[in-house]
């Protein structure tokens, strides 16, 4: 069985979906999301192997979503929309496939026949992720998009990664991995990425290590490894 | 010869030389600088010209003078006085220094005493037109009592002149006993038969523009409200009728590039409408794009059909639009009758105000069928993301639900056939809102419980009459670009509510994201321009949003309604 996961915000288009895959017998369906983020969360959980992704869902798009997941974990995609305006011949060699709504099971059923033989080959999935511009963030039950400029820095403490702004913290499902691959963002530490325009200034420590202060007063820790790189980025 | 006949002899002999004088003056009125001046703004060209014009009355009236005791009786105070009250004092000053210098130079005792009367009969004048222009009595300047009595006080003023300065007092005396009386009564009423003279040619020019004007004004009246439907046989043939009878000339013609569309008045038993054009004048006219005139006398209109065609001149002007001949006007006159030159210059009038009007029915036309044009656009740009998306929703729904999904597509049947089906211009909120409803109930069933519809309209106004097409794409673009971007719950408010003589019809979401898009999209901005124009320029619709939490779309209509166009 190949494990799937449906994403699309409208709730018959993702229980449709998850019927006819169900009666292929070939696709196990593990989850389905409503919106880019619960299914970010789902793909750095679940790990499905293949994601049927609709592209116009609110707040992230299915591009988007993509681009904010890591190689390494990054699931065949199919995209299912109602309409190619995207004209989506454009995405088919970047995706494994397209569907159209209303989905004719034949179709569906050459692209199981595709997703089996792609999967069997070991071919990696192959998505060309372009730079992440704005993160989806939430605090609390709200979600916002916050963009690059607006954050300072980023943290993980095991239990989740943080975007810190000037003046808040919120939490989000994209990985520090992704974050320092996708944006200009610099490893400052194995649990930091620090953007350098939010910071005010650097303070050596003994040891080769430092730490940064950012312009609203926080310090981040600097090690050893990583402080070299940062000096060449900032020519000192 | 005794004092009375000689007075009385002398009073002929000076009516006679003013007669010479009223020839003149009544030439003057006939030259075409007397056409064009206007008395309130007279400017220093005008001015020297009538210094020349009254000098030279003013000395001629010396001239024609009669020789009496070494004096001469005569109408020189006419010229400076009319001068006075014409130009001003300057001009009457300047006019009585030239005279008077000039009775100076001709000599005898009075000699000094005339030369200084006459500039201060000027300066009569001149007081005289201050006073008038300062007491806003400009219309006074030319009244013939006016310029008797200033001419019967500056006479009176002479004489006294002449007492006072001229020398010996006896021999003046005696003078000013035999002229006094017929040089006051003469000039007097010579200024006065002067002015009538004046005022009666300005009047008749007045009087022949005023008539010009308002045959011209009546005509573009009628033409406005025919041309209004176009340019076309019909419209052709009223405008011809109108032209016809207001200029009263043999016939009037109108054509295109090559037919004859109208042909109105004397002739019209062989000039027929839908013929080629034969005139030789109409397709010069037509080939070199410009006026093309046979007056009748050397230049002869002959009329290509028939040899007893009563017709012998005509005007032919084209009818442009931007620029471009797309036909002619031809004025036709008898060849017992001259072409008027007003008949002329009207007839030239009325092709350009032609040309403009079915310049301006052309661009109106435009104007007309890019609004049906865009509305179609709206209609047939029923997005094909809904009908998927629907069909998709329908078909997961018919697994559980078969008798919700035959709902659906009967809905979804209905917005179709609507949007198809449904002409004109105007529709009542009810239809509007039907069409909404089954749009409404499909996005529904797409997006189930995270979208909530609240609709809350006064029933007494479900007959409003308002521009078809109006709500639907407002709810469309809330639900595309505002309930669709949100995560969480979203609602759709629409209402209708009456506020002192308008009525109020929002449509509210939840989305706030309105602020997004920089403009108001193709759709919005064609119901806004629908509603300017059938329902009125100040009614209109309104924006507010706030970023991430709202946006409302409110309408404006009047309360009755608005108006096929």
């Amino acid at each position: 069985m190949i494990t799937a996961l449906v994403v699309d915000d409208e709730l018959h288009a993702r229980e449709e979906m998850q019927a006819l895959l169900e009666q292929t017998n070939v696709i196990e369906v593990i989850g389905s999301c409503s919106n880019g983020i619960d299914a970010l969360k789902a793909i750095n959980t679940l790990r499905p192997q293949v994601l049927f992704l609709d592209i116009q869902m609110p707040v992230i798009s299915g591009f988007e979503l993509l681009n904010m997941v890591h190689q390494d974990i990054m699931p065949h995609v199919v995209f299912v929309t109602a309409y190619d305006q995207y004209s989506l011949q454009a995405f088919e060699e970047k995706t494994l496939d397209y569907l159209l709504k209303p989905v004719d099971s034949e179709r569906l059923a050459k692209t199981i026949t595709k997703l089996s033989r792609t999967i069997v080959e070991k071919s990696e999935p192959v998505y060309q992720a372009e730079q992440i511009h704005r993160i989806p963030c939430s605090f609390g039950n709200r979600i916002k998009l916050t963009p690059l400029a607006e954050v300072e820095f980023v943290s993980t403490d095991g239990g989740g990664v943080q975007i810190n702004t000037k003046d808040s913290t919120c939490f989000t499902e994209v990985t520090l991995k992704v974050l320092e691959e996708r944006t200009p963002f610099l490893r400052c530490h194995k649990q930091f990425l620090i953007n350098l325009d939010g910071v005010n200034e650097i303070i050596l420590l003994d040891a080769g290590r430092a730490k940064i202060k950012t312009h609203s007063g926080k310090l981040i820790p600097v090690s050893r490894h990583f402080l070299k790189r940062i000096k060449k980025k900032i020519l000192l | 010869m005794d004092l009375l006949t000689f007075s009385l002899h002398n009073i002929f002999a000076l009516l006679q030389q003013m007669s010479v004088f009223l020839v003149i003056a009544y030439l003057f009125t006939k030259s075409l600088f007397f056409r064009s001046f206007h008395i309130n703004t007279l400017r220093w060209r005008q001015l020297l010209f009538l210094y020349f014009v009254f000098s030279i009355f003013s000395i001629l009236g010396t001239y024609f003078g009669l020789p009496i005791n070494d004096a001469i009786a005569n109408t020189r105070a006419i010229g400076a006085v009319l001068a006075g009250i014409i130009g001003g004092p300057v001009l009457g000053v300047a006019v009585g220094l030239t005279a008077g210098i000039h009775r100076f130079s001709l000599g005898g005792f009075t000699a000094s005493a005339c030369g200084l009367s006459t500039c201060a009969e000027g300066l009569v004048g001149g007081l005289v037109h201050i006073y008038l222009i300062r007491s806003y009595q400009q219309h006074r300047l030319l009244s013939p009592t006016v310029a008797f009595f200033t001419t019967f006080v500056a006479e009176i003023l002479q004489m006294a002149i002449i007492l006072l300065v001229a020398k010996p007092f006896s021999a003046s005396y005696a003078l000013v006993k035999v002229i006094a009386l017929p040089m006051i009564l003469a000039n007097s009423t010579g200024a006065a038969i002067f002015v009538s003279i004046i005022r009666d040619q300005r009047r008749m020019y007045d009087e022949l523009s005023v008539t010009f004007s308002a045959k011209a004004l009546k005509m573009a009246e009628q033409t406005v409200a025919i041309l209004g439907h176009g340019f076309n046989r019909k419209t052709a043939r009223d405008v011809a009728q109108v032209i016809h009878q207001e200029t009263g000339v043999g016939a009037v013609a109108i054509t295109d590039k090559k037919h004859v569309l109208a042909f109105v008045g004397d002739g019209n038993d062989h000039h027929h409408v839908g013929h080629k054009v034969s005139s030789t004048q109409t397709l010069k006219a037509i080939r070199e794009n410009r006026i093309v005139y046979a007056d009748g006398g050397k230049n002869k209109w002959r009329c290509n059909l028939s040899e007893n065609c009563p017709l012998g001149s005509v005007l032919c002007v084209p009818l442009r639009l931007d620029d471009e001949l797309i036909g002619t006007i031809n004025l036709f006159e008898p060849k017992n009758k001259l072409f008027l030159v007003t008949n002329k210059t009207l007839g030239e009038g009325i092709a350009k105000l032609l040309s403009d009007q079915i310049l301006y029915s052309h661009y109106i036309e435009q104007k007309n069928l890019l609004t049906v044009a865009e509305l179609k656009l709206i209609q047939a740009q029923i997005n094909p993301h809904f009908l998927f998306n629907a069909l998709n929703t329908i078909i997961a729904i018919s697994r559980k639900d078969a008798g919700r999904s035959r709902d659906l597509l009967m809905h979804l049947s209905n917005f179709f056939r609507k949007n198809l089906k449904r002409t004109g211009t105007i529709s009542t909120l009810k239809e509007e809102l039907n069409h909404v409803n089954s749009y409404l109930i499909i996005e529904k069933a797409r997006f189930e419980d995270k979208l909530q519809l609240e609709i809350d309209c006064d029933p007494e106004l479900l007959h409003l009459k308002l521009p078809i097409f109006t709500l639907q794409p407002i709810v469309e673009n809330a639900i595309k670009h505002g309930i669709s971007t949100l995560l969480g719950p979203g609602l759709i408010r629409l209402s209708a509510k009456k506020d002192q003589g308008l009525v109020h019809i929002s449509i509210e979401d939840n989305g706030g994201a309105f602020e997004k898009q920089s403009q108001k999209g193709l759709g919005m901005n064609i119901v806004e321009k629908r509603i300017k124009n059938l329902c009125g320029d100040d009614h209109n619709l309104h924006i507010s949003c706030i970023p991430g939490q709202q946006t409302v779309i409110t309408l404006t209509i009047p309360e009755q309604g608005c108006k096929e166009r």
